[in-house]
């Protein structure tokens, strides 16, 4: 039934409510007809139900002892036909155990069968105790202790029809049918409609966590209809502040912290992009399949690596020990501990189970066994902690095109050369001129060759295993490099020039060529790969001399490459890769000279000690070093010594003129796309906080969670639970990390998984009234019990996947319902019979979350930074104790860069402010699926006495003094105008007008923003 | 450096606070309040037994008391001195380096009518020894100092977790009516490591959290301006405050919710006249002050906190903790972490306690405290017998040791003079009776009449205890 239809025959009014089952959404048919019935919800079945099966009788009433590895008093009757049989195995009511212990009220111990139960065993045990049903499986059947199969939350999601009842004119949705339906099986009924400046207070609090504009309650005051309120609804939904509301709710439920915890706690500088991402998401309401399915594996799913990596630092929001201890028992247990939390995250988020208490035996009150735990930490296997590099697809696109673009210009320049080049050369052959000179070097080491040449001086000696071989000096980048005797020369302007063959892109720190003092406090070096990966740099003593040339990433695979560094006496310093310069050079904060005697050059050793990052892998052809700086047509003329180079100057004189001018504009044009390329290279490339992908060991069943008993191999795959879905993976091949996840994913946004759009539609309900329709909003098992409006609950979910799930259609129909829109005023009579409200005769009072308190003193004081997104303003002192634990210390500064919206602020574990956390802000070290809301005189005195508070209370009260009219009276009204939406009354108009004389504006301020009426919204 | 509650601050209080809200309180009491206790205690069932304690204050020593050198004598690691360990296993440590092993620094004797052995690194704790139930036998999961710190107090190693002051508030509410339920005393040096998160509320409401007192003209935060308001304008602001929110209520026809929110400033106002008064020493006496060893510098730090710990006591606070140690990676070092040196480290910090906590345990007792308070002295792990050094010295300090370490209890409920458990003859892991941390707390829930299977809260599919799945009550130490 559409809206539009349910309007119509709404207005009908039709009483159809003389039987309580008329009208009612009966149960779907499943494909497991035997548990039909216990899907449905007990409290609204009136049939009686049909005697139970004997395997159904046995499940609920003898198993919760009578089974598992252990059973009760040694007998199992998940087999209860080997029970109730006698020794010689006959089925006889005389000489059955079972029949006896039964019969005599000795078991159940505590609760005995009642006589028509009693009989179903007599029947059963008498047409011959026939077992074809063995063995009962024990999560079968819903019990009095613990969910089976049949739970009302695994069955698949019908549609329900939309309760016909009497529409009085207060209805505006199909939701206010369902719940109208209920209030009238409890005498109760609806309230009348809220005063136009509480709904429109209701629903900005609600959907921006922000406080109205006085215009747009005036206007709405003036003309409160349906369709003025669906154009605010509408204009706050596509607001970008909706997102910024309504992320800070996922961000509890992910527990989205920028710390690590445990000891070292340390901060997180680049994981708020995946706090970015998801107001992003919320605001173009991303379906929220989609949404979660990104979470679990964007890096792969993904078509912008930036996007991908951000959405899936949702794997990695939670704690991780960075201080594990040495022993192997603690690393593992440390592992097992983070797969515990990320597993039950995800349970917990995105389905409502609670997996993480199937650890080490199975689900105390869910059908979740201990090995589908195992098999969803094998899923999660390769998750693991750290940061990404990379960059947007377009930004790559553009990288690509400029590649193409130089390659394409320096081709076009080549056959420019052609003719001139071929020239010079042929003259050379013919002896006509002569090649440039190679510069001539202070040293030179030639490694590569039959037998090294010991002729060199000054002597080489070798450490660790590093070798000669016919290709060079070979370093195996651990504990290999070689050393000189001292250089009998000064050193002041040089050059160092290096032909490497790496082994291996992915090495950090190690150097072809150093000059150093003998206990290596200084030096100058060719690095690779230490500040940026894959890239060349003129390594020094503390970084003194170094900067990023900005070169392009090394790309060299089997062949070597020559390496120059210049360092000229002014200080600049300049590098080239193969006789062509290396980025762009850079002016270092000067020469470093290096006496006589008292330097050793270092081959693959960045600088002594011996240590740590500091070895190249790989092997060096030849080395030289020179004592002046190099001219960039020496560098290219020692580059050419085995090729046909042609310098520079050379080349200019034999082209014509035309041509040189050409050349000349097309190396500018060049030189700018080479800028452009080495600019965005740099600035574009993205690191992210994110999930690392590693590939996974097999992952082992762990008996009582015990790491050091590991048993049988575990596939990844999930739970059973969900019986309309695949729960293993793979079967026989490993299943590669990625699959495992995408696979979790599309398990998760099934459309047959009935517990995804469940928890979804019930987290909206949730933060829009208060209080879900299940009141666990993380658990959806047995401890959820059942829902207070169960149809309302699946038409909910059925609407969300029939509108692709997006969120905004649901938030649309939710804060439009009459349900949202009633006023939330005590009734007597109503809240004697129901003062939890659980039937919703009106709306809930909802005290303003902390955020949404800081974010709006801000508002209204007129300091909110509305900048959006990017790193999260600090508004505390990091203090790293000797790289121990890092404290954070909170602090409040009258600073724009502070008063941005609280969800962009830094939110390290631990580092809590005292107005946050006295309301009730959690700490994000723990999932907070809904947050709970005290009244506590610690809170009071925060309100009171804040720093934050009082400065903000002034700055409103400048602001009221700021307007127009100058005069108190029209000030206090515009005040109240701004934080309660409504005007001062008389009373309250010469209260303030006394204090404001007595003591300025700024009181009238501070006790506004303390009351009630405005911390609480109605 | 200014001591804790500088006598000239408490007067500056009095200047800016004490006046104006005392005149509150007596406006609030003429007729305006709810209810004096806002407290609900978790379904009011706490306690089920009856119980032998009311209160109890924890010192918390942070960083590792060397059980070794203090409470666990250990004859046999003097004829080892200098020798190996001789063990096949890897000792699971900190830092990986394992010496040789190193006797005892300090002399032991045996002390009190119990003959209970105690060395002289706490000569006055030592004289109290017939008071003391000292348990040799502690176990702990982790030999990580913020996993373990953790541990020990909320039975859990990781953050997020409710501490266990937390839960007796959340299990036995208040007793009192303008304090918190549960204060913390941090060191001057600075907060434990894990900071706040050791004294969380975790998902248990706010109102159970640990509320620090500071040094320093704001000993609870927010509970004054920072900049000194006008008298008048702090109380006529309130006046203001009132008439709204009682309109407010009035149209709401006396909505609970709004009704409590007036009564939490209510509470505010009594904590802005209490918490000055509890931290206002002048009245103590001269004999009280030396007796904790306010007027040394040395002790001045850990005296004043002590002190302060009894006055809350008294005044109906349930759970006090004061701790003895800043953050673990300070320097130079400011906690009981001795890797470098055992005797200078443990020196240093034994001159710091060893006679306020003395004097709190003599003052409560005098006063008739110790029948229904708990003194516990714990720490979250023990040293190791052998050195942190190379394989062939006897260093001077000693790493983490997580298998066997020594805690004391005093007062209500507990056998007095009684040592219980004990570890092997070098003193490295518990061999006899080991108590985990979970039992510890069940033992300390049982003490306040609660059975720690019982006291529980639903947190995201499972109802949560302090002490996890595990802990048995160590029955054996109570009376």
């Amino acid at each position: 039934m559409t809206l539009v239809q349910f309007l119509v025959f709404g207005s009908v009014a039709v009483w159809l409510l003389q039987s309580p089952n008329v009208g009612l959404a009966q149960k779907p048919v499943t494909s497991r007809p035997s548990i039909v019935e216990n899907g449905k919800p007990a409290e609204l079945s009136s049939d009686r139900p049909p005697p139970p099966s004997i395997e159904k009788l046995i499940a609920q009433r003898c198993l919760s002892c009578h089974s598992g590895p252990e059973p009760e008093g040694g007998i199992d009757l998940t087999r209860p036909s080997v029970v109730a049989k006698n020794p010689e195995g006959v089925a006889d009511l005389e000489t059955s155990q079972l029949w006896q212990v039964i019969h005599d009220d000795e078991m159940p111990p505590d609760n005995p069968l009642s006589e028509s139960e009693r009989e179903i065993v007599r029947d059963w045990i008498v047409a011959g105790a026939i077992g074809d049903f063995e063995p009962i499986d024990v999560f079968q059947f819903t019990t009095d202790h613990r969910a089976g199969y049949d739970w009302w939350s695994l069955q698949p999601i019908q549609r329900p029809e939309i309760p016909s009842i009497i529409d009085t004119g207060q209805l505006k949705s199909p939701i206010d049918a369902f719940v109208v339906d209920q209030l009238a099986r409890q005498s109760l009924s609806l309230s009348p409609v809220a005063r136009p400046r509480d709904q429109i207070r209701r629903v900005y609090f609600d959907l921006i966590g922000l406080p109205p504009p006085a215009q747009v309650v005036e206007v709405f005051e003036r003309n409160p209809t349906d369709d003025a309120y669906a154009a605010v609804v509408d204009d706050l939904l596509n607001s970008p502040e909706y997102g910024e509301r309504w992320g800070r709710h996922w961000l509890d439920i992910v527990r989205y912290g920028e710390s690590d915890g445990f000891e070292r706690n340390g901060p997180r500088r680049d994981s708020w992009r995946y706090r970015d991402w998801v107001i992003d998401a919320l605001n173009t309401d991303m379906p929220f399949d989609e949404f979660t399915r990104r979470q679990i594996a964007g890096d792969i799913l993904c078509e912008d690596p930036v996007e991908g990596m951000a959405a899936s630092g949702f794997l990695v929001a939670g704690l991780h020990n960075t201080v594990v201890g040495s022993s192997q028992q603690m690393q593992l247990s440390a592992r097992q501990d983070e797969l515990e939390d990320l597993v039950g995250t995800i349970g917990q988020t995105f389905v409502g189970l609670t997996f993480n208490c199937a650890r080490c035996h199975d689900h105390k009150f869910d059908p979740i066994t201990q090995r589908e735990y195992y098999q969803l930490t094998a899923t999660m296997a390769g998750v693991s902690h750290g940061s990404r590099q990379a960059r947007h697809a377009s930004d790559e696109q553009r990288l690509d095109e400029l590649t193409n673009q130089i390659k394409d210009l320096s081709a076009t320049i080549s056959n420019l050369e052609k003719p001139a080049r071929h020239l010079i050369l042929e003259e050379r052959l013919a002896g006509t001129i002569s090649r440039p000179p190679s510069p001539q070097p202070l040293m030179e080491w030639q490694f590569a060759g039959t037998q090294y040449d010991v002729e060199h001086r000054p002597t080489v000696h070798l450490a660790g295993d590093a070798r000669f071989s016919p290709a060079g000096l070979v370093l195996d980048g651990d504990g290999d490099f070689a050393r000189t005797e001292p250089v009998g020369e000064y050193l002041n302007e040089k050059s160092l020039e290096a032909w490497v063959l790496l082994d291996g892109l992915d090495q950090q720190g190690g150097a072809a060529i150093s000059v150093e003092t003998p206990d290596g406090a200084i030096f100058d070096a060719i690095v690779f790969g230490e500040q940026e990966p894959q890239h060349w740099m003129a390594g020094s003593n503390g970084f003194r001399r170094t900067d990023s040339f900005a070169g392009e990433a090394e790309v060299a695979g089997n062949q070597p490459v020559q390496m120059t560094i210049v360092y000229s006496v002014d200080g600049t310093i300049a590098a080239y890769r193969n006789g062509v310069p290396y980025g762009k050079p850079y002016k270092s904060n000067g020469l470093q000279s290096f006496a006589a005697e008292n330097t050793r050059v270092l081959f693959g050793l960045r600088h002594s000690p011996p240590g740590s990052n500091r070895f190249l892998t790989g092997t060096i052809v030849r080395a030289r070093l020179y004592d002046r700086a190099l001219t960039p047509d020496e560098v290219a003329a020692s580059a050419g010594i085995e090729t046909d180079y042609v310098g520079e100057a050379e080349l200019i004189a034999r082209l014509p003129t035309r041509e040189a001018e050409q050349r000349e504009k097309l190396l500018k044009e060049l030189e700018s796309l080479s800028d452009e390329k080495s600019i965005l290279e740099s600035s574009s490339l993205v690191s992210v906080y994110t999930a690392v992908s590693t590939t996974p060991d097999e992952t082992r069943f762990l008996p009582r969670g015990d790491v050091m008993m590991p048993g049988d191999v575990v596939q990844p795959g999930t739970t059973a639970a969900v019986s309309q879905l695949v729960s293993v993976f793979g079967n026989s091949e490993p299943v590669n990390e990625s699959k495992r996840r995408v696979q979790l994913a599309t398990w998760l946004t099934n459309d047959a998984n009935p517990l995804f759009a469940r928890v979804a539609v019930n987290r909206l309900w949730h933060y829009h009234f208060g209080e879900g329709l299940i009141v666990t909003p993380n658990d959806f098992g047995f401890n959820a019990g059942q829902p207070s409006h169960p149809a309302l609950l699946d038409w909910l979910a059925a609407e969300l996947s029939d509108n692709g799930y997006r969120l905004k259609p649901l938030h649309r129909l939710m804060v439009t319902s009459a349900v949202y829109r009633q006023s939330s005023l005590l009734r007597v009579d109503a809240s004697g019979m129901d003062s939890d409200n659980r039937w919703l005769w009106r709306k809930s009072l909802v005290r303003l979350d902390a955020e949404v308190v800081r974010d709006s003193l801000l508002a209204i004081g007129g300091k909110l930074n509305r900048e959006r997104g990017g790193p999260g303003y600090e508004d505390v002192t990091i203090i790293d104790q000797n790289n121990g634990t890092t404290y954070y210390e909170s602090f409040d500064r009258d600073d724009p860069v502070l008063n941005r919206r609280t969800i962009y602020r830094f939110t390290p574990r631990g580092g809590r402010s005292a107005l946050l956390d006295s309301l009730d802000c959690p700490d994000p070290s723990a999932a907070t699926p809904r947050r709970s809301v005290t009244s506590t005189p610690l809170q009071a005195l925060s309100l009171l006495n804040n720093d934050f508070v009082v400065r903000l209370s002034n700055d409103f009260a400048d602001r009221a003094l700021a307007q127009s009219s100058g005069q108190l009276e029209q000030q206090i009204t515009w005040m109240f105008w701004e934080v309660l939406s409504r005007a001062a009354t008389a009373e309250e108009i010469s209260a303030a007008s006394e204090l404001a004389g007595k003591h300025g504006l700024s009181a009238v301020a501070r006790a506004l923003l303390n009351s009630n009426e405005f911390l609480i919204v109605q | 450096m200014p001591g804790l509650f500088d006598r000239r601050e408490l007067f500056r209080w009095g200047g800016l606070g004490l006046a104006s809200t005392a005149m509150m309180h007596m406006m609030l009491r003429d007729g305006m309040l709810f209810g004096q206790d806002e407290s609900v205690p978790a379904a009011g069932q706490f306690p089920s037994f009856v119980p032998k304690a009311k209160r109890a204050i924890q010192i918390c020593l942070v960083g590792g008391l060397s059980h070794l050198d203090s409470f666990d004598y250990k004859p046999d690691l003097e004829k080892f001195h200098g020798k190996s360990l001789d063990s096949k296993e890897q000792p699971d440590i900190f830092f990986g380096q394992v010496g040789l092993l190193r006797k005892h620094d300090w002399e032991f004797r045996q002390r009190g009518q119990s003959g209970m052995w105690m060395s002289e690194l706490f000569p006055r704790i030592a004289e109290l020894s017939d008071d003391l139930t000292v348990i040799k036998s502690m176990v702990s999961d982790s030999a990580n100092h913020t996993p373990a710190l953790f541990f020990a107090n909320s039975g859990f190693q990781f953050n997020g977790f409710p501490s266990v002051g937390s839960w007796l508030s959340y299990g036995l509410g208040s007793i009192n009516d303008s304090l918190p339920d549960y204060v913390v005393l941090p060191d001057m040096r600075g907060g434990p490591n894990g900071g706040s998160s050791n004294w969380s509320n975790g998902f248990l409401p706010a109102r159970h959290q640990g509320v620090v007192f500071e040094n320093g003209p704001q000993p609870v935060r927010d509970l004054f301006p920072t900049l000194p308001m006008d008298e008048a304008a702090e109380s006529d602001t309130r006046e203001f405050l009132k008439l709204l929110n009682e309109r407010h209520l009035k149209d709401s026809l006396n909505e609970e919710l709004l009704a409590s929110r007036i009564r939490s400033y209510e509470l505010a106002a009594r904590m802005q006249l209490s918490v000055p008064d509890v931290v206002d020493i002048s009245g103590e006496t001269v004999a009280t002050r030396e007796l904790y060893g306010l007027e040394n510098g040395q002790t001045r730090d850990a005296a004043m906190r002590c002190l302060l710990g009894r006055r809350l006591l008294e005044r109906g606070v349930r759970f006090v903790q004061v701790f003895s140690g800043g953050p673990i990676a300070g320097s130079p070092r400011c906690s009981w972490d001795a890797h470098e040196n055992v005797l200078e480290n443990h020196t240093a910090e034994a001159a710091r306690i060893d006679q306020p906590v003395a004097a709190l345990l003599q003052d409560l007792k005098q006063r008739g405290m110790l029948d229904d308070t708990l003194v516990l002295f714990t720490t979250e792990f023990g040293r190791t017998p052998f050195t942190q050094s190379a394989a062939d010295t006897v260093g001077t300090g000693r790493d983490h040791n997580r298998y066997g370490f020594s805690v004391w209890m005093a007062g209500a409920g507990l056998k007095p003079g009684f040592a219980f458990g004990n570890t092997d003859e070098i003193g490295w892991k518990a061999t006899e009776n080991p108590v985990t941390w979970n039992d510890f707390h069940a033992t300390l829930l049982h003490l306040f009449g609660i059975n720690h299977k019982q006291l529980t809260y639903y947190h995201n599919g499972t109802q949560r205890r302090l002490t996890n799945v595990h802990g048995e009550v160590v029955d054996e130490i109570l009376i």
